[in-house]
């Protein structure tokens, strides 16, 4: 049954020319930037484990906006393609293809704050903390876990399906820390950087709809691009990708 | 009692059924027409997490969808979902005996078993927000999310059949949750069905919520109006959305986590002491939610899935659920167990508290273990086997341990004191 449905696909796939090379690719550029004057962080009220996770300063993470730019850290876009083809993948990515992502329980807070998962790829849940963590992801597609990760553990885990939005992880022992699982069929996602600059690598050229999503506000729907206000329904946006740097330059955005 | 009769019988029928019974005196073939409430929890939930609106029109269709796949609370339909066998998760017959009012068919058999047993808490929907459900602490399950937390398969599995059974057998001791042991095993098995279509059916209502929620404005989850094509390939799609949770069912039956039995010989004094250092330890770690005396005390702020659902720590958030209905029940703060009290909910037998520990409780913050030679990986730390059967070990002998026993003090940092 399975394997009928995969010969099905790729009859589909090399119908519709994606497994093929495309001659042209071409890098997304969008940089995140906030909409008035940036909030300061809030620093976080340590209940568990005062004196490990006291020291290190924690601050709450859902909108993290640079103090001196004003860029949005984690801003996740990726390409949307429920409908319609899938993009040709770079050779580029095939290295990472198969690759291990870490999703760390450090200093008391999870390292990266949005990790990026490819269903081929592998995640690697870890505890490098002196302390104990639970790591509880509830994901839609994929069997949700809640797994108790003692000092120094590992565990890994398969995610063969893509999600549709990025799923929340949180450890219930430690309520302040959360973080975000993007779980794609595509290597085309990113998230944004603390200058709030977000690169989409080696895209096919063409016209691709991506979607851009925000801790804080869900669906990036209202933004100001070139000074114009613009609606982005559904986070959606249709981007044509010419060959080379296609940099849509300062989105401004306040969730 | 009129919340309840709101939430499940539309009030004109109710109001012509008052004067049918006032009239012939018996409430035999009193046919109320008994409605599924849809989840509006979860709908402004999608509203909310991405910042967009599900339209009337979008509401109406997830209901007519539904509808159409399950039918209704008096007349239960098990939808064709093709290359799935159905029959073995949904019995049209139990469902038949489970469903509609309390009375008897024309052939004599006892129906709505589950308006008469477990409505009142349980909800006509499944939702757990029946009428007596706002009184009980913790709240009956609501089953449409398909989470259930006292069974033999791991972490995201459904219970299987046997675990249905023990549930309905035993009851969920120390809740509200009676034992059903009086019923003759037919009418059981009708029940056991019946959860198991409440809970597809509410499943299967989220996923189109979830679905909807993606839709573009104009597009539609089932567009009656639309082409031909078009039509079939959206049907298409929700069925194998369905036919996806009812697998998840049928999967549970072989998903089980084996266990080996532990070493009947072994050194009961030894394993409780190694099950107690484990518990206070940083492998464990099961201290930092049940508490230094195990009293359950470790962690009190937080929310079980369901209420989470409610962002019960957004104030203006949690007021806009609450303001859907009062079948939204107030959010409760779910506790660790106190484990001095030696009352399980999930079965007090050592299997039972070993598959607890194992793999956790759904839908609750109480996480699996990583068990070194099956899931942690290589070289790094967990638990073994016998260390989770010590630790079974010390919970069944917590209640006799004397509270004012020395608390083990970590390595590497001292533990807080609360
Ligand atoms: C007096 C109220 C009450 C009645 C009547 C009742 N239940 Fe429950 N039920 C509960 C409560 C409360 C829980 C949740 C316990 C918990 O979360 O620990 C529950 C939980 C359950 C669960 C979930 C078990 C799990 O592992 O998650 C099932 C299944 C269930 N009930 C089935 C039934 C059925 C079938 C009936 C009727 C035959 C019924 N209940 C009648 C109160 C009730
Ligand atoms: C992140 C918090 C957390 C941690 C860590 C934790 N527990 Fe729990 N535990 C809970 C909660 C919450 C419940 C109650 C769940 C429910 O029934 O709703 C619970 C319930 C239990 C129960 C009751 C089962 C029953 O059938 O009534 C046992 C036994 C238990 N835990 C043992 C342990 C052990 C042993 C550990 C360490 C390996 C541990 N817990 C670690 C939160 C935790």
């Amino acid at each position: 049954m399975r394997i009928v449905f995969a010969l099905g696909l790729l009859v589909v796939s090399l119908l519709s020319g994606s497994f093929g090379y495309a001659a042209e690719w071409g890098d997304l550029k969008l940089t995140f930037v906030y909409d008035g004057t940036a909030p300061v962080a809030t620093s976080i009220s340590v209940n568990k484990d005062p004196q490990y996770c006291g020291p290190f300063g924690l601050v709450d993470e859902q909108l993290v906006v640079n103090k001196e730019n004003g860029g949005i850290a984690n801003v996740i876009a990726y390409i949307y393609t429920r409908t319609g083809p899938k993009p040709a993948v770079h050779p580029d990515y095939a290295a990472t293809a198969n690759a291990k992502v870490v999703l760390d329980n450090k200093k008391c807070r999870f390292e990266p704050h949005v990790a990026l998962l490819r269903t081929s790829q592998t995640l690697v849940l870890k505890n490098t903390d002196a302390v104990g963590h639970n790591t509880n992801y509830s994901t839609f597609s994929n069997p949700p876990q809640n797994i108790l990760i003692p000092s120094s553990g590992q565990v890994e885990k398969k995610l063969t399906l893509a999600e549709r939005l990025p799923a929340k992880v949180a450890c219930n022992i430690h309520p302040w820390m959360t973080a975000w699982l993007v779980v794609q069929d595509t290597p085309y996602a990113a998230v944004s950087n603390k200058n709030g600059e977000l690169v989409i690598k080696n895209l096919p050229v063409g016209k691709w709809t991506f979607q851009f999503w925000q801790e804080s506000g869900g669906y990036v729907a209202s933004v100001k691009q070139d000074g114009k206000a613009t609606e982005w329904k559904r986070g959606r946006v249709e981007i044509t990708i010419e060959p080379g740097m296609n940099d849509l330059g300062e989105i401004k955005y306040k969730p | 009692m009129s919340r309840y009769l709101s939430n499940s019988v539309s009030s004109r029928s109710f109001v012509g059924c008052v004067v049918l019974v006032l009239l012939v005196s018996s409430f035999v073939g009193c046919t109320t027409k008994a409605k599924f409430s849809e989840n509006a929890v979860y709908i402004l939930k999608q509203e909310r997490d991405l910042n967009v609106e599900i339209s009337p029109q979008q509401r109406r269709d997830i209901a007519e969808v539904l509808a159409g796949m399950f039918g209704t609370p008096d007349k239960p339909n098990v939808p064709k979902l093709g290359g799935i066998d159905i029959a073995n998760v949904l019995d049209a017959t139990q469902l038949h005996v489970a469903s509609g009012p309390v009375s008897s068919d024309e052939r004599g058999r006892a129906r709505g078993l589950y308006r008469e047993h477990c409505a009142h808490c349980h909800g006509v929907t499944g939702d757990g927000a029946g009428p007596t459900a706002a009184f009980l602490n913790p709240y009956p399950r609501d089953y449409r999310m398909g989470v259930f937390k006292f069974k033999s398969t791991p972490k995201a599995g459904k219970p299987t059949h046997e675990d249905l059974r023990d549930i309905l057998a035993n009851g969920i001791p120390g809740t509200a949750m009676p034992s059903f042991k009086v019923l003759p095993n037919n009418e059981i098995e009708a029940l056991i069905s019946y959860v198991r279509y409440l809970s597809i059916r509410g499943e299967v209502e989220r996923e189109l919520a979830y679905l909807t929620a993606d839709l573009v404005e104009g597009e539609r989850l089932l567009d009656v109006t639309g082409s031909r094509e078009d039509r079939s390939e959206q049907a298409a799609s929700i069925r194998e959305t369905a036919a996806r949770v009812v697998q998840k069912w049928v999967d549970a039956e072989s998903q089980a986590t084996p266990i080996e039995a532990p070493d009947p010989e072994r050194d009961l004094v030894a394993s409780i002491k190694h099950g107690r250092e484990l518990f206070y330890g940083p492998i464990a770690n099961c201290v930092k939610c049940h508490g230094d005396s195990a009293l359950g005390d470790g962690q009190k702020t937080d929310y079980d899935d369901w209420t989470k659902e409610l962002e019960p720590i957004n104030e203006e958030a949690l007021e806009q659920f609450l303001g859907l209905g009062n079948f939204v029940l107030p959010p409760r703060n779910i506790h660790p167990r106190n484990l001095r009290q030696g009352v399980y909910r999930g079965g007090r037998r050592p299997i039972d508290l070993y598959r607890r520990i194992h793999n956790g409780i759904d839908g609750t913050p109480m996480p699996a273990t990583l068990v070194i030679g099956d899931d942690a990986a290589a070289g790094t730390k967990g638990l073994t086997k016998d260390d989770i059967w010590s630790l079974v070990d010390y919970v069944r002998n917590l209640p006799y341990e004397s509270i004012s026993l020395p608390p083990v003090i970590e390595q590497g940092y001292q533990r807080e004191r609360l």
